[in-house]
């Protein structure tokens, strides 16, 4: 049976999807509950749904053999699901994932900088001196009206001794 | 008439200067944020939350009142001249507004939205002020079982409606009920998913959820189709005004769109795309100017904009007499309340009174501050439509992640966002909807616990869960939705009659 274009890969979400369900069941199976008199107990719920979350998976996964491909949304049903651009993908995951590894070290003036600045390369914006220098003023902008204005603390990072 | 003495208390502490000015920043940011491209109410919303964090409560409402509707009507912007919509309330305003537009009568298209959106929200929040009190006062005898069957039938109404395929939606409201898991569970400290992390133990705040699952997952995805061409501002000749004959054409469709709209919110049908697609066929067919429809009618943009905001103000009768969010900016709305120690419910009027009718008192001036703001500046905000693609992705990706951290200050919800973003991503990939995920997050730690409570009355006797007449009522309208498919296929239908 071939499966229609996109369905592949739908079957692997899918199926992560049922490994989740799984993995709920296992984490709850092995937890031993508190000796409490409780009517229901805190298992419960996570059984039930890891059991609706493998059934409905597994029911998704059938539909999706019988040639039920998901549509993108965006996209008009039945049209040609176009390849992804993982080059772009990954250039956007970069950047917010060196948020998370600069907020703490670096501060948020730099660490959000250096997010918007990739991201601006990721969309393909070619004036780069540009983008940096217009998106580090922005950040540092928004850093002062946030920390300063409306009292919300944001890492100062490097910055921090200097003052 | 003590609503309406309660009422114009909540006029006096709204209509201060310091309250009208936030009001009148909450206006201009609503907008701001709404009118660019792919953002909905709902992420306009989360994405300002960080603003309001520190202000006091009253001037917070007034604030986020006021971004509200600015994000309602940036949207409507949007639509019109860049046929963009951001959420599936506005698709109808793209649709019709935009050929208007493109006939050069954008003016009008914008001034029958603006004005339409005014009139809608300002009745609809009347209807509001009367009757949501008396919807409280009735609440406050309804059991936990009825709130479990309430529950379960918005979790089924929001899950089978939206989107093309019922089992994504419910695949979409598992995985949020699974979120909603994560931590040490209130009665017995059992950790549920946590794996061995500390910061987990605490739970999966909504915040981070919220913003990464629609920021961060809209420019994944639009990065994985990054050939796409980029926008086409259609440009806006003339002012935002409105001819006698516009009016004349308006008027009625306003009024009706703000009564199909207004009690479609209240009940949860699953967001404002069902008022909005019958607000269009009605006026299909009730027009003398059939033959305009689907190149530019202008009571095609007049009825379903007044729907769609009577629906938005309709949300908040459940919202705020019951706790209970039956859209995604419901939602939204629900965790800001949380922010600032609020639970909506039914005591919510006793306990809070004061500040729910400043709240209310606040969407009429919200409403009207808007009217009065933004049809003269609509320039401004067309300027704002030329931003170049990689800025505005760049701020709305640094702005999420900042919403995500600066909640907590915790560097764990930076990483649940993260990992929400790509889950995000995936689900547009994938076709499902993204509501669900959020209404099961929120309401299901909420669901567990009054299941629990009404078990624990009933010493562990499961038809207590039905005994009720309102129970017993609920279970046949979940049924009911369940049988959706038939329903899906009408609404196809009606949608498919609409575009055509």
């Amino acid at each position: 049976m071939k499966l229609k274009q996109g369905g592949k890969s739908e079957l692997a979400f899918v199926g992560s999807l049922f490994l989740l369900g799984a993995i709920i069941f296992w984490d709850t199976w092995r937890k031993v509950p508190p000796e409490l008199n409780l009517t229901i107990s805190p298992k419960v719920f996570p059984y039930g749904i890891a059991s609706l979350l493998m059934f409905l998976s597994a029911a998704l996964a059938i539909q999706v053999l019988r040639g039920d491909v998901a549509t993108p949304e965006g996209e008009e049903q039945g049209a040609v699901i176009e390849k992804s651009d993982y080059k772009t993908f990954g250039l956007v995951l970069g950047s917010i994932l060196a948020f998370l590894l600069l907020i703490e070290r670096a501060g948020f003036v730099i660490a959000a900088s250096v997010t918007f600045f990739g991201i601006t390369v990721a969309f393909d914006n070619k004036r780069h001196l540009r983008s940096a220098i217009g998106g580090t003023i922005f950040i540092t902008i928004v850093y002062f009206a946030f920390t300063q204005f409306l009292n919300v603390q944001l890492p100062a990072g490097i910055f921090e001794r200097s003052k | 008439m003590s609503s309406f003495n309660a009422l114009m208390e909540g006029f006096a502490s709204a209509l201060t200067w310091s309250n009208l000015a936030f009001g009148l920043l909450g206006t201009f940011l609503g907008t701001l944020v709404g009118v660019l491209p792919g953002i909905g109410p709902a992420l306009a919303i989360a994405l300002l939350l960080p603003i309001t964090y520190t202000v006091s409560p009253a001037s917070a409402l007034i604030m986020f009142a006021a971004i509200y509707y600015g994000a309602m009507y940036g949207g409507s912007t949007t639509s019109i001249l860049l046929n963009t919509p951001g959420e599936s309330g506005s698709i109808i305003t793209a649709l019709e507004g935009n050929k208007m537009a493109r006939r050069g009568r954008a003016g009008a298209a914008l001034a029958t939205a603006a004005i339409g959106s005014f009139i809608a929200g300002t009745i609809a929040t009347a209807i509001l002020a009367f009757t949501a009190p008396s919807i409280a006062d009735l609440a406050i005898q309804v059991g936990s079982a009825d709130y479990v069957a309430l529950m379960l039938v918005a979790f089924t109404t929001v899950s089978s409606l939206l989107g093309a395929s019922q089992i994504r939606g419910f695949i979409a409201l598992s995985i949020g009920l699974s979120l909603g898991l994560v931590g040490a569970d209130l009665q017995s400290g059992l950790t549920r998913l946590t794996f061995g992390s500390d910061a987990a133990m605490e739970g999966i705040e909504t915040v981070p959820v919220i913003v990464a699952i629609f920021a961060l997952g809209e420019a994944l995805y639009l990065a994985s189709r990054a050939k796409e061409k980029g926008w086409n501002v259609i440009p806006m000749k003339g002012k935002a005004l409105m001819s006698r004959d516009d009016l004349k054409r308006s008027w009625k469709p306003w009024i009706r769109g703000t009564f199909l709209g207004f009690p479609l919110g209240v009940v949860p049908a699953g967001g404002s795309e069902v008022p909005t697609f019958l607000s269009y066929s009605v006026e299909k067919k009730l027009s003398k100017h059939p033959e305009e429809f689907g190149h530019g009618a202008i009571e095609g943009v007049a009825g379903p904009e007044a729907a769609n905001n009577a629906n938005a103000a309709g949300a908040l009768v459940p919202l705020l007499a019951l706790g209970l969010p039956t859209s995604a900016t419901a939602a939204v709305i629900l965790v800001a309340f949380q922010t600032y120690q609020i639970q909506p419910g039914p005591t919510l009027f006793l306990t809070n009174g004061a500040l729910i009718w400043t709240l209310i008192a606040s969407l009429f001036i919200g409403n009207a501050l808007l009217l009065i703001l933004n049809l003269p500046l609509v320039r401004l905000w067309v300027q704002l439509l030329r931003i170049p693609r990689p800025y505005l992705f760049a701020g709305i990706v640094t702005f999420a992640l900042l919403g995500a951290y600066a909640a907590n200050t915790s560097i764990f919800d930076v990483q649940v966002a993260i990992v929400i973003g790509v889950v995000g991503f995936l689900f547009r990939r994938f076709g499902m909807p993204i509501t669900p995920l959020i209404l099961g997050l929120i309401l299901g730690p909420n669901l567990e616990l009054q299941f629990r409570r009404a078990l624990q009355i009933s010493a562990g006797d499961y038809s207590t869960l039905w005994a009720t007449p309102l129970s017993k009522i609920l279970y046949i309208v979940l049924f009911l939705a369940l049988s959706a498919p038939l329903i899906s296929r009408l609404m196809k239908k009606v949608r498919h009659k609409a575009i055509k």
